[in-house]
């Protein structure tokens, strides 16, 4: 009886010395962290993708809790996560549709050829940085897989030389817009699917050279669908917050002399 | 004198505590991307090692032996191990934020880390005084943290270069840390008994 | 006068094959004006030329037609007179756009009134000097395109007391400025001279390598009448013996420190041409419109050392060299540092010493391997860094780490990449990591 009565004492005495010590640490050395940050994280994916902006899912709550940040940065999260933090902070959950990456080109190998063979890195900032690129088109995607290397969930394929996003598996966490050195993806709402894809801001006669499926400049579309279509120089741009009707987008993807309209659903 | 220079270099070359002894693997793997991250590991190891050999000898000889309770050598031990580590945790969370973030969940497993209490029941195993086992303990984390970083500097460069396949990640590290250890046997015998 | 071999040997460096043969003895031949001029504003370093003069206009030879545009920048003028047909973007040989003004030359080749020339020159003092070299719109011939006003004006806390004069022409095929010493080596000097007395340097010295010895023997007679400290320094031939760097080690001792200037060390280089093209503005108040561009490479039926009109179509020199085919490569410039063309649309500019065709038997395509740790390039590369392991951390995109290890240092002369045996893209890597750091800078500059 007494060994056992050692033993526990002992124990819980060795025990009871930690938890004191441990107590007063706790106490004097405690750094203030405010507790919203932790249930914050909670409420995020915790993809850890960037996208907003911050460092990881926790860097982000730090900014909204501490900053003030906007709570509405989180693409993958979308709308669901959006209500959840709106929820808990008490704050105006704004709608915000789903995007999803788009390369704003059609010149695959077929269609927009090479004007010289190119050895070298292969990564399309440093193919861009000799001679201005081995495409003809000097606006045009040049398929070297810069965007699909830094894409997290390897939604980005390169198919005949040309950087095509898979929107299924898209989570809209905007690096490959920053990594593609000629700026040609967008983030796209979903729910569209007539584009202008091409990001040639050529002439036409000069296109017409560099592509068979390339933007040459003649304003037709925005004739024929208004606001939906604008001009910047000598290309056109789908101004994806007006709405365009079914029957005017099949004009405009039909009509177009350039072939660069096209109708692409972006619906996984 | 001579014993307490064979001690030192016993723990930190020829029985290195990672690479002869194979304990406190787990942050040794774990840690040894960064060199910075590296460093702030192995400072706290060495607090900790060398704490908790202090300690730990204080508990067995002052309480555990007196009272006859040998046998409770383990699980005082690891409670000891573990408040110190805890300890260590929150003043580190205290004093070197950015290092308690990037250690992360590498710091409390120096508290399941095989190699304290390993050092600290090696003490008692080997018979040492308390300067001896202080020195015991101080000298293994030495030899740990020079494991640490040698292996470190490897890691970086590994990660920079393009192993096969099938032997990226870990597995070209586990390889490396092999002939790490198997570089380390060449110490052996340096010590004449 | 004395005539000295260089002191220093220079570190790292390769020894290509230098193939000078086929255009070393070719007399420089003066081109008319082409068909059509296309006049880049980018013919510098720096901010490129604003263009004042608009379709329609009439020009003569000399009148500024771009006017420098910010600190560093540089005027460009008509090299023939004619009527201005567009002002438009057009790509420059290193791939980046650039407004070009577009001149029909009408066949007068009609200088502009009232160029005037500052024969008291000795008496002048140096801000005249520099304004007039200014005027004129020079730029460094020797390839890297500086503006020579700038560099004729450094800041008071940076005396020069050394004035190297780069005649090594260290790139092989390159035979233009040695032309240049053999048949204009009077004027040069007399370049020289100008800028000993702008700078206020004591010493000169003239740099040449042990490969031209008719260019030494012409500047040594040259020479042979100035006053002051001169010495012409024979260097032992190599590349990058003609790197302003390595230069002012191997004549001096000095080195430029990390990311320093010339100045730094007291010391300024200028290239042959660039002297001779400061003489001819301040005698006689011309601006720079021409310079001698060597063409050459086996498929080129009659290489040679042309002087032709900046703005000058590649394919116009080509055919004035008698044309060429079934070539597999064009270099503007020499086959270590100068850029590869798609095609022959681009035009000359003050940088372009030469233009290179290469045979489909000469070039070859390389799928390059991980670094071997063989260590060549790091025995190599003159400014003593190590390309393998900064090789390394910008493939990894590692750019940080590759600031630590001084890529901004790289002068991108190719010594690394042309010592690999495992074909690495090094000069490649360089460059890209070399952006990717100046994009930061300036980025954490706002």
């Amino acid at each position: 009886m007494t060994s056992i009565l050692m033993t526990a004492g002992t124990v819980g005495g060795i025990g009871l010395v930690c938890g004191v010590a441990l107590a007063l640490a706790a106490r004097f050395l405690a750094v203030k962290e405010d507790p919203r940050i932790a249930a914050v994280t909670e409420l995020l994916p915790g993809a850890n993708c960037g996208g907003c902006g911050y460092a990881g899912c926790a860097d982000y709550a730090r900014a909204i809790v501490v900053d003030g940040a906007a709570i509405n940065l989180c693409a993958p999260g979308g709308q669901e996560t959006l209500d959840r933090l709106a929820a808990y902070l008490g704050q105006e959950a704004e709608a915000g549709e789903k995007k999803v990456a788009l390369v704003l080109c059609g010149g695959d190998a077929g269609k927009a050829p090479r004007r010289y063979a190119y050895n070298g890195v292969a990564d399309c900032a440093a193919a861009h940085a000799v001679a201005g690129g081995d495409k003809i088109c000097a606006y045009g995607c040049l398929g070297y897989g810069s965007c699909a290397r830094v894409c997290p969930t390897g939604a980005i394929a390169i198919r005949d030389g040309l950087a095509v996003v898979d929107p299924a598996l898209c989570i809209s966490c905007g690096a490959c817009v920053k990594a593609c050195p000629r700026n040609l993806i967008q983030l796209v709402p979903v729910s569209q699917d007539v584009h202008v894809l091409c990001s040639s801001n050529d002439k036409g006669p000069v296109v017409k050279k560099a592509c068979s499926v390339g933007c040459i400049g003649c304003r037709l579309c925005v004739k024929l669908g208004g606001d939906a279509f604008e001009m910047d120089g000598f290309l056109a741009h789908r101004r994806y917050h007006e709405s365009l009707d079914e029957e005017t987008g099949d004009k405009a993807v039909d009509k177009c002399p350039g072939h660069c309209i096209v109708r692409r659903s972006l619906r996984s | 004198m001579r014993e307490y220079l064979l001690i030192v270099i016993g723990a930190v070359l020829v029985n290195n505590f990672v690479l002869t002894r194979f304990l406190g693997i787990c942050p040794f793997l774990g840690v040894s991307r960064k060199l910075g991250t590296a460093l702030g590991m192995c400072g706290a190891v060495i607090f900790v090692m060398t704490s908790a050999s202090a300690v730990t000898w204080v508990v067995q000889h002052k309480v555990l032996i007196p009272l006859g309770l040998g046998y409770l050598q383990t699980i005082a031990f690891i409670l000891v191990i573990a408040s110190f580590v805890q300890l260590v945790d929150i003043a580190m969370k205290k004093s070197a934020p950015k290092l308690h973030g990037s250690l992360g969940i590498f710091l409390p497993l120096i508290t399941t880390n095989c190699a304290v209490l390993g050092v600290s029941v090696l003490n008692i195993q080997l018979q040492y005084s308390f300067g001896k086992a202080l020195l015991f303990g101080f000298s293994a984390s030495l030899g740990f943290a020079l494991a640490l970083i040698i292996f470190t500097g490897l890691r970086e460069r590994i990660d920079r270069a393009h192993p096969p396949r099938a032997f990226q990640g870990v597995a070209i590290a586990l390889i490396t840390a092999g002939l790490l250890s198997l570089a380390f046997m060449g110490f052996a015998g340096l010590v004449q008994p | 006068m004395k005539t000295i071999r260089a002191p220093y040997r220079v570190r790292g460096g390769v020894h290509p094959v230098y193939r000078k043969d086929r255009t070393r003895e070719k007399t420089i031949v003066d081109l008319p004006p082409p068909a059509l001029l296309r006049v880049s504003m980018a013919q510098h370093l720096g901010a490129p030329a604003r263009p004042v003069v608009k379709k329609g206009d009439a020009v003569a030879r000399g009148q500024v037609i771009g006017e420098p545009s910010g600190f560093i920048s540089a005027a460009v003028h008509a090299p023939a007179s004619g009527a201005v047909k567009a002002v438009d973007n057009e790509r420059t040989p290193a791939g980046g756009a650039a407004p070009a003004v577009q001149i029909e030359p009408d066949g007068e080749d009609r200088w502009i009134e009232g160029l005037e020339g500052l024969s008291d020159w000795a008496r002048a003092d140096a801000k005249t000097i520099v304004g007039k070299v200014a005027a004129a719109g020079i730029a460094g011939m020797g390839g890297a395109g500086f503006p020579t006003h700038v560099k004729l004006s450094p800041p008071p806390d940076k005396p020069i007391d050394t004035l190297i004069l780069n005649g090594a022409e260290c790139e092989p095929y390159l035979t233009a400025d040695h032309r240049l010493m053999i048949e204009h080596a009077s004027g040069i000097v007399q370049g020289l001279e100008i800028v000993r007395h702008v700078l206020g340097a004591g010493a000169v010295r003239v740099a040449i390598e042990d490969n031209k010895p008719e260019a030494i023997a012409a500047m040594e007679q040259a020479l042979a009448g100035v006053a002051g400290d001169v010495a012409l320094v024979i260097l032992e031939t190599g590349y990058p013996q003609g790197a302003e760097k390595q230069q002012i080690y191997a004549i001096t001792g000095r080195e430029v420190p990390s990311a320093g200037l010339p100045m730094d060390v007291g010391c300024l280089v200028e290239n042959v041409g660039t002297a001779l093209s400061v003489r001819d503005a301040v005698l006689a108040g011309r601006p720079l419109t021409e310079r001698v561009t060597t063409v050459t490479g086996t498929p080129v039926r009659a290489p040679g050392n042309v002087r032709a009109r900046l703005g000058t179509p590649y394919a116009d020199l080509l055919a004035a060299c008698g044309g060429g085919e079934a070539f597999a490569k064009i270099v503007a410039g020499g086959p270590m540092m100068g850029l590869a063309q798609p095609g022959l649309d681009a035009t000359t500019t003050k940088t372009a010493s030469g233009l290179l065709f290469l045979a489909p038997g000469e070039i070859a395509t390389y799928s390059s391997m991980p670094c071997i740790g063989c260590g060549r390039c790091i025995v190599a590369c003159p400014m003593l860094l190590m390309p393998a392991e900064l090789s390394q951390f910008l493939e990894a995109e590692d750019y940080e780490g590759a600031e630590g290890l001084n890529v901004m240092d790289c002068i991108e002369c190719g010594c690394c990449s042309f010592s690999c045996p495992a074909h690495r893209p090094l000069v490649q890597h360089m460059k890209q990591g070399k952006a990717h750091v100046m994009l930061k800078r300036r980025a954490a500059k706002k």
